[in-house]
């Protein structure tokens, strides 16, 4: 299963992993392996020639507050901000997603960046991130300066496991900002068990309420594409509008046209656009209750 | 247990009913139970197997050149090595290794024996198989219908009587069962109702935490020693030695402590006769452990079932008739799935007082994966059909389904058409104690009326009940079970017994009925059940038997052991044998309990002295059951176990997702022995239903399985398992071991029946197809489910 590795590399800082990087080109990351090493033991991953193991990199670790956005380190793990108060307080709704994420053993060893980097449509984080509007940083170092650049992380998802990431490059972390007073974020992750489950469709809802109405809408679907993605026709039917039962059906009824599942082992893709409908309606009437 | 100083009286509790942790707990619970997975030989090789990459072809060659070069390996074989092969199963339809056809995906084709796993495994990508594929039979109606594709076509030149693997079938019919008693046309005509429905029971398997594993080794004479996880090594001593050529004396089974079995451990499979293959060629001890994904393809399933019951009733609620026909898909191969029908059959004709019945069973072939033995054996697929129309029959005539149940219940005397004496039978206060703990009859109709409310969730209780052997089944010429005892000079026991523990408790409830004869602690008690050169015979862990048939079986030896200690403390005494007993450690006088002497302190006196004697006593326990005759009637079993479940579920309509949020269970358990291992046998059990009804799907698509891993197969886990409410009935049966019946298999019985009861009661829709999994229950409640319907079929 581990052929063709012919060099470990474990750098102690983001500047030697960023020159190794540089050096190498082709390198396999390794940060929690809760999906690299399942998924290279079924051979549906191979292994490159370097194995860089990036879990001695101070820089990539914790969750921090920079004015007004948190930063959340590439190499957190989900146990780390499912307990994060500064995420308890300003994310609840990436906070609910980590304890709906797969199992306590798993949580312990999985990371943000790989649950980002995986770029599975069903990554349990991806959802709650895009209606926060959050950003990744990528770091390089094509010379003797680390740079790092900024990409939405609704542009940064090409297709499954494929995203905008240069060889080059590592997610050093996520940038999300706090939210505005008034902000209500909802996540729901649907499985066919309360635990331990990949998501047949995920969803995730954030606005600012005013007056009844939701302001600056972000609705984003999991497992309902080849990458998860926000909904802009769902958006708008949302945006502005009072929350009231008409709007809520035809919200709902656009989001069921918006998504393009596909049939597959866990659900027909005609049963993935009813449970966005209905979910993404109760979803709607628990924000216009509360 | 104590001494009273002054009047020197012993004090000491009766052990059953006690709450009594396991023996083997400890060690479990602290990683230092060696399974086969931990053990290894001096010399040891590790094995693969190659198994089919087609679903049924013709294998053209097979060519092993480079696996063989590879360094490392010892041993590689393919049928053309094994001129010799006998074919194995319960039809004797399959060799172990294929050199001609494969059938199915599980298909094996050639075994590696290397100096690593890793190396093993390596070898086996070297093989190159060329393959012609042939016609697949994904489905057991299109295995019966006209010009379909031969799975195993007839042969020419095979001599008369010889097995299906030689002589082939001029059809896909595997086997076939029918039963009846009355007069089903007859009692049609005088029914006022009468309903007709199909039913679709699905692919699940048993998910053991230790996965298959064998290790052989021959010595230097030449026997043949297997460390095995098999649930019947006495049977197996035959069956290898038939398989191997050898004499059934030279073969020797070793059972490692299990990681489950739940019946998937009946048969004989092909790695296990493979790995004995290797190390006969390899002259090294050879070690064969699947990996889980393995372990889903290779092993049993559950039979899936397509059947289609008839039944009928009076006004009155009295049952008047039911006509079964099952289509039973086989698989490739013949294992014990293709036998429920003896289990199904009982379940039809006698769980209630039904007058007339017809049984037909038709078990093909097709490419599918083989169905083995499974806890319960066919009585929760019986069950799931008999519990649906219970509560469908009172419904067409208006009466209550507790009620209907209640007036065609079985009471103790009955004798049924089938022949079944029913000597104890708590199905009655099994019926109402479960109704009564669970408020079933208002909570009914309570959430009947309030099936058309707002709101997505609805709520639902459901009930259904079983009867399943509780006393052995007599299948092959002896149910019985032997036992040797022996106390040392301290009194401690060492309890030799045929029977084997495959984590149920026997154990220690065969440790806690000697100890409760011979008025010792638990402690006192060494259990050896592990090794067929040392232990006596028994037929094996299966059909819900060890308590009863090993628990007699111990006891028997317990008490002739008593019988000769007290005789000889009688003569020393000089008083009658009647007026002693052994009680916490001594002998005392029986009517005032007053120490005589420390039972350790005597037993030494007995065995340095002139006479020099030793406390060693065997028992064989043979169960008062008969043998079916040719029409499937007799008793089989000595008793009958008897149980009812009510299941509570909450069913979210926006979703399909189904919530099991109480079950209530009321056990006819003959009477309760160790109540700790009782109630852990029965919640185990009852979660195994539950996956079964909810969450358990093998899926099998043209013949592959395409989930084979336990992220797609959904085990129910930890936030899904309802609150219990386990109540016992005690029935005393006369001949069970202190009055108990076997209920190993009982608690996994009911819970799918109870489930599709209960999603009626909470949405007015009736499931006829397991499992129901959110999307399959969405589609039945928003009608894109389209009515299921078999037409019953015979052959010609």
């Amino acid at each position: 299963m581990n052929q063709g590795i012919e060099r470990y590399l474990a750098p102690q800082s983001l500047d030697q992993a960023l020159f190794a990087l540089q050096e190498l080109g082709e390198v396999t990351l390794l940060a929690g392996g809760t999906d690299l090493m399942p998924q290279a033991k079924a051979g549906r991953a191979k292994f490159k020639r370097t194995l860089m193991n990036l879990r001695g990199i101070p820089e990539l670790k914790g969750v921090s507050r920079e004015g007004n956005t948190l930063r959340l380190g590439a190499l957190a793990t989900i146990t780390e901000l499912l307990h994060d108060p500064l995420v308890g307080e300003h994310l609840p709704v990436l906070r609910e997603a980590c304890d709906h994420f797969a199992s306590d053993q798993i949580r312990n060893a999985a990371t943000l960046g790989g649950n980002i980097n995986n770029a599975s449509p069903a990554g349990d984080t991806l959802v709650p991130l895009l209606v926060l509007d959050a950003e990744v940083e990528l770091a390089s170092r094509p010379d003797e300066a680390i740079y790092r650049r900024r990409m939405p992380l609704s542009e940064f998802f090409v297709g499954p496991g494929k995203t905008r990431r240069a060889p080059a490059e590592l997610l050093s972390a996520v940038l999300v900002p706090c939210p505005a007073p008034g902000h209500v974020a909802r996540f729901y992750k649907f499985g066919a068990r309360p635990a331990l489950d990949i998501s047949t469709i995920s969803i995730g809802l954030a606005g600012v309420r005013k007056n009844g109405h939701l302001e600056n809408v972000r609705v984003a679907f999991g497992a309902v594409a080849a990458t998860p993605l926000r909904a802009l026709a769902t958006e708008e039917a949302l945006e502005g509008r009072q929350l009231d039962a008409q709007t809520i059906a035809r919200v709902a009824a656009t989001a069921r046209q918006e998504v393009q599942p596909i049939d597959d082992l866990r659900a027909s893709a005609w049963y993935r656009q009813e449970l966005v409908h209905n979910m993404l309606t109760r979803m709607l009437e628990h924000v216009a209750q509360n | 247990m104590a001494v009273l100083e002054k009047s020197r009286k012993v004090v000491a509790e009766s052990l059953i009913g006690q709450r009594i942790p396991k023996m083997d707990a400890p060690e479990k619970a602290s990683g230092k139970t060696r399974y086969i997975h931990d053990l290894d030989l001096s010399g040891q090789l590790h094995a693969r197997i190659l198994r089919s990459a087609r679903i049924h072809a013709r294998i053209k060659s097979i060519d092993t050149r480079a696996a063989k070069a590879l360094p490392g390996v010892h041993v590689v074989l393919t049928a053309a090595d094994l001129p010799d092969q006998r074919p194995i199963g319960v039809a004797k339809d399959h060799f172990p290794l294929k050199g001609e056809v494969v059938r199915s995906q599980r298909d094996e084709i050639a075994a590696v024996a290397a100096e690593s796993v890793e190396i093993a495994e390596a070898a086996l990508k070297l093989i190159r198989v060329e393959y012609e594929d042939l016609p697949v039979v994904a489905d057991a109606r299109a295995a019966i219908a006209p010009g379909a594709p031969l799975i195993h076509p007839p042969r020419q030149g095979a001599p008369a009587g010889a097995a299906v693997a030689y002589t082939g079938r001029p059809d896909n019919v595997a086997m076939r069962f029918d039963y009846s008693h009355g007069d089903v046309i007859q009692a049609e005509a005088d029914s006022d109702v009468v309903i007709e429905d199909s039913f679709k029971l699905h692919y699940v398997t048993h998910c053991c935490m230790g996965v298959s594993g064998v290790i052989a080794e021959f010595d230097a004479s030449g026997y043949l020693t297997l460390y095995s996880n098999t649930q019947v090594p006495f049977l197996h001593k035959r069956e290898f030695a038939e398989y191997l050529n050898m004499d059934p004396a030279r073969i020797r089974i070793i059972q490692p402590p299990i990681g489950g079995g739940f019946g998937s451990k009946l048969d004989v499979y092909p790695f296990e006769v493979i790995c004995v293959f290797l190390a006969r060629a390899a002259q090294r001890p050879v070690k064969l452990v699947f990996t889980r994904e393995e372990e889903f393809l290779a092993s049993p399933t559950r039979q899936p079932v397509l059947l289609t019951l008839r039944s009928g009733c009076k006004k009155d609620g009295t049952l008047t008739f039911r006509t079964v026909h099952t289509l039973h898909d086989n698989g490739a191969y013949t294992s014990w799935g293709a036998t429920t029908p003896f289990v199904m059959m009982q379940t039809f004709s006698s769980l209630y007082r039904v007058p007339h019945c017809d049984y037909h069973t038709t078990a093909v072939y097709t490419n599918n994966p083989y169905a083995g033995s499974f806890r319960g054996y066919g009585n929760l697929q019986a069950t799931f059909a008999i519990e649906q129309h219970m509560d469908m029959l009172a419904d067409a005539i208006g009466m209550d389904p507790l009620a209907f149940r209640l007036k065609n219940a079985q009471e103790s005397g009955e004798v049924t058409g089938q022949g079944m004496v029913f000597k104890s039978c708590g199905f009655k206060d099994c019926l109402t104690t479960a109704a009564t703990r669970s408020d079933y009859v208002v909570k009914r109709a309570a959430y009947r009326a309030r099936q058309k409310d707002a709101g997505a969730v609805k709520r639902g209780i459901g009930m259904a009940s079983m009867l399943h052997v509780g006393g052995g089944a007599k299948i092959y010429p002896s149910d019985g079970c032997g036992t040797m005892l022996k106390m040392d000079d301290f009194g401690a026991l060492t309890l030799i017994t045929g029977a084997s523990e495959i984590g149920q408790g026997s154990e220690t409830v065969l440790a806690q009925l000697v100890c409760e004869e011979l008025g010792l602690p638990i402690s006192a008690v060494t259990v050896v059940n592990n090794d067929t050169d040392i232990t006596p015979w028994d037929v094996g862990v299966h059909a819900s038997r060890t308590t009863f048939i090993a628990g007699n079986s111990a006891i028997g030896a317990a008490k002739k052991a008593k019988a000769k200690i007290l005789a000889a403390a009688a003569r020393k005494y000089e008083c009658a044998e009647e007026t002693l007993d052994l009680k916490g450690g001594f002998i005392v006088r029986k009517e005032s309990d007053e120490a005589l002497i420390e039972l350790a302190k005597f037993i030494r006196g007995l065995h340095f002295s002139d006479k020099a004697e030793l406390v060693m006593t065997t028992f064989y326990y043979e169960p008062p059951s008969v043998h079916q005759d040719k029409g499937f009637k007799g008793d089989v079993s000595a008793t009958y176990a008897w149980a009812t479940q009510v299941v509570e579920v909450e069913v979210d309509t926006a979703t399909g997702i189904v919530s099991m949020t109480h079950v209530t269970g009321a056990h006819d358990v003959g009477r309760v022995l160790n109540r700790l291992g009782l109630e852990g046998q029965i919640e185990g059990g009852v979660i195994m239903g539950q996956g079964y009804a909810l969450t358990e799907n093998l899926m099998v698509e043209d013949g592959r399985i395409r989930n084979p891993n336990f992220r797609d197969y959904k085990l129910v886990t930890a936030p899904e398992i309802p609150a219990m409410d386990v109540s016992f009935i005690e029935s005393m049966d006369g001949e069970g071991p202190q009055g108990a019946k076997g209920v190993g298999e009982a608690p996994a019985i009911c819970i799918a029946a109870a489930t599709a009861n209960a999603i009626e009661n909470a949405t007015g829709v009736r499931l006829f197809e397991l499992p129901f999994t959110p999307e399959k229950v969405y589609r039945a409640l928003h009608g894109q489910t389209e009515k299921l319907y078999w037409a019953p079929w015979k052959p010609e």
